[in-house]
């Protein structure tokens, strides 16, 4: 159980608070897409979820216990992250990548016990990373790259993942294949993924729940339906050239503005 | 450990084992193999055998072991820390850095006069060891927050000019200490095991022994750094203090080699590449004694081939070094996959 309460995100400088009074929460199995337009606070509230950041107030907490005040090292067992920001070494291989998620699990010198070579071992075949594991990780597509990020996440066994805008290089088939993963993951593991994407159409489909950011600091939560037909999702996304149609559930182009 | 680093290993091991005892037989005199292995075990063997090949050959080859060895881990070490596949102890200007605080002490010694000299001569081994690990931090520190701010192939440029600025107020300093009376490291800008005199193979060696185990603690943690810096904060990394403790691993790996051998060129920024290749895997820990082995192999053959018996020994360890290093640091340059997309 994910719980946000009264939490407030932001930075200590001149952007300030981003987005605050946030009260929400996410039960084992949840599949929840925060969606919002760029510079909405996504990303600034998955940091903060993932204790990757501070909160500027309120507190969120996974099972109980507040994710800022968990020891690194336990909250490293329990929270799996994939990020935007590109990770490359030189001669890093994909087994070297994913095997670094059992890090929080061993011993100081690393070494992996049967119990982890099993986690990786399912995490590469849920992901179907198999077949580029001997190549350089430098060297994979934006796709591939991806997968493999997720494969370690997933290594890592956590309650919560936080994947935060992982679709954006994708192209419209593996960004189906990797959502329809991720939920089946939520659901066959219990647990909890938070994924943010500006990809709606998708992820009003496949999510359980939308935390929708409308881009000035205020946010709606339900399920796609609900948020679709309320107009809220067309309050945090139509501009001038395009409004969403909920009774079509996509967007559209706006053919005359005389309206 | 995988089986192919221990393999790897075993065969390294093996020929620098084999380097060394052919490193022992010759030199202005040689000696066949089995009075120096008989020197060497304190079985049958001439006093003289004994003495060439216990006082004279043996600090140098343990030397160039030791220095070398230090030079490749350091370099495994600040190549993941600055996630740069050209960076190490002399490509980054580390190893000028030391030579100039070596420089700077010797200086301010011989201007306070005859007994400041003699101090810093008597405490040799840990004054001039301080004295590079100074300089060696403070180079470190600085290039570290460089690295920040600027690209891989920047920051190598600005070490290697930071390197040849630091080298050329070295010079400009002795040249004013022996003036001032107090000619102690006239002669030292170029690298070479040679001047390790057996008392002071301690000094060289403890801080490296030290700097060897913190690099060893370090390892895991240092290998999640190679995701990046959010990740490894992800995988519960404290990424400020283990910069702290890598940096401070690098110092004590490199100042003893600066210090005493000089700035031995190369060796740091290949043997990582090689340790790599071997171990097919940039987790840290396999790599460490691989690298140690590799750079020992490397400073060793650099020395054996300029004390071979040439009927003139005018051929100097950086010389032949680069010959060898050079080249593959093109090679780097042009084919890595990290180089080219950090452009």
């Amino acid at each position: 159980m994910l719980d946000l309460r009264s939490l407030a995100v932001g930075y200590r400088n001149t952007r300030g608070v981003v987005l605050s009074d946030i009260d929400l929460s996410a039960a084992a199995g949840d599949f929840v897409c925060i969606l919002g337009r760029n510079g909405s606070g996504k990303s600034t509230l998955m940091r903060t979820i993932a204790g990757l950041q501070a909160s500027l107030g309120g507190t969120a907490s996974l099972d109980g216990e507040d994710i800022a005040s968990m020891r690194p090292a336990t909250r490293a067992r329990r929270i799996g992250v994939v990020l935007t920001e590109r990770a490359f070494n030189p001669s890093l291989n994909v087994e070297d990548v994913i095997a670094l998620a059992r890090q929080p699990f061993t011993g100081w010198q690393g070494g992996l016990a049967d119990k982890d070579r099993a986690a990786i071992a399912d995490a590469i075949e849920v992901t179907g990373v198999e077949p580029f594991l001997r190549r350089f990780f430098s060297d994979l597509s934006d796709g591939e790259r991806q997968r493999v990020m997720i494969a370690r996440a997933l290594a890592q066994t956590p309650r919560l993942l936080v994947l935060d805008e992982i679709t954006a290089f994708l192209d419209l088939p593996s960004r189906v294949e990797i959502m329809a993963l991720l939920r089946a993951q939520a659901r066959d593991q219990g647990q909890i993924v938070l994924l943010s994407s500006h990809d709606l159409d998708l992820s009003l489909q496949l999510s359980d729940g939308v935390w929708l950011l409308d881009g000035s600091g205020g946010f709606s939560v339900g399920t796609p339906d609900a948020l679709s037909r309320s107009g809220a999702v067309g309050r945090a996304f139509d501009t001038d050239a395009i409004r969403f149609s909920p009774s079509d559930g996509r967007f559209e182009i706006r053919t005359s503005r005389s309206a | 450990m995988s089986a192919r680093v221990n393999t790897s290993g075993a065969i390294l091991l093996t020929a620098l084992a084999a380097l060394s005892l052919l490193t022992l037989t010759y030199g202005q005199i040689a000696l066949p193999l089995a009075d120096t292995v008989g020197a060497l075990t304190g079985s049958q063997s001439t006093d003289l055998a004994r003495q060439i090949v216990l006082d004279i050959r043996l600090p140098r080859v343990a030397a160039a072991i030791i220095a070398g060895g230090a030079l490749g881990m350091a370099g495994v070490l600040m190549q993941a820390l600055f996630r740069n596949p050209v960076a190490d102890a002399w490509s980054l200007g580390l190893l000028a850095g030391g030579q100039l605080g070596v420089a700077l002490t010797v200086t301010a010694a011989a201007f306070a006069g005859p007994a400041a000299v003699s101090i810093l001569t008597f405490f040799e081994g840990p004054s001039i060891t301080l004295a590079a690990a100074t300089g060696v931090a403070i180079a470190a520190v600085v290039m570290l927050a460089l690295g920040r701010r600027v690209g891989a192939i920047t920051l190598l440029v600005i070490g290697l000019m930071l390197g040849f600025t630091s080298q050329g107020l070295t010079s400009v300093l002795l040249h004013f200490a022996a003036r001032a009376g107090g000619r102690i490291y006239g002669g030292w800008t170029d690298a070479s095991f040679a001047g390790v005199a057996p008392e002071v193979l301690p000094w060289l060696g403890l801080p490296i022994l030290v700097g060897t185990c913190a690099a060893v603690a370090t390892a895991k943690p240092l290998s999640s750094l190679l995701l990046g810096e959010t990740y490894a904060r992800s995988l519960g990394v404290k990424v400020t203090s283990l910069r702290h403790a890598v940096l401070a691993a690098a110092v004590l790996l490199v100042a003893p080699v600066v210090a005493f051998c000089g700035p031995v060129n190369f060796v740091g920024l290949i043997a990582p590449h090689f340790a790599r290749a071997l171990a097919g895997t940039a987790r840290i820990l396999p790599l460490l004694p691989l690298a140690a082995l590799g750079g020992a192999l490397l400073a060793l053959a650099g020395d054996a081939i300029i004390h071979a018996p040439w009927e003139q020994h005018f051929l100097h360890l950086n010389a032949i070094l680069a010959i060898v290093g050079a080249p593959a640091v093109i090679l780097i340059l042009i084919f890595s996959p990290a180089v080219r997309q950090w452009r």
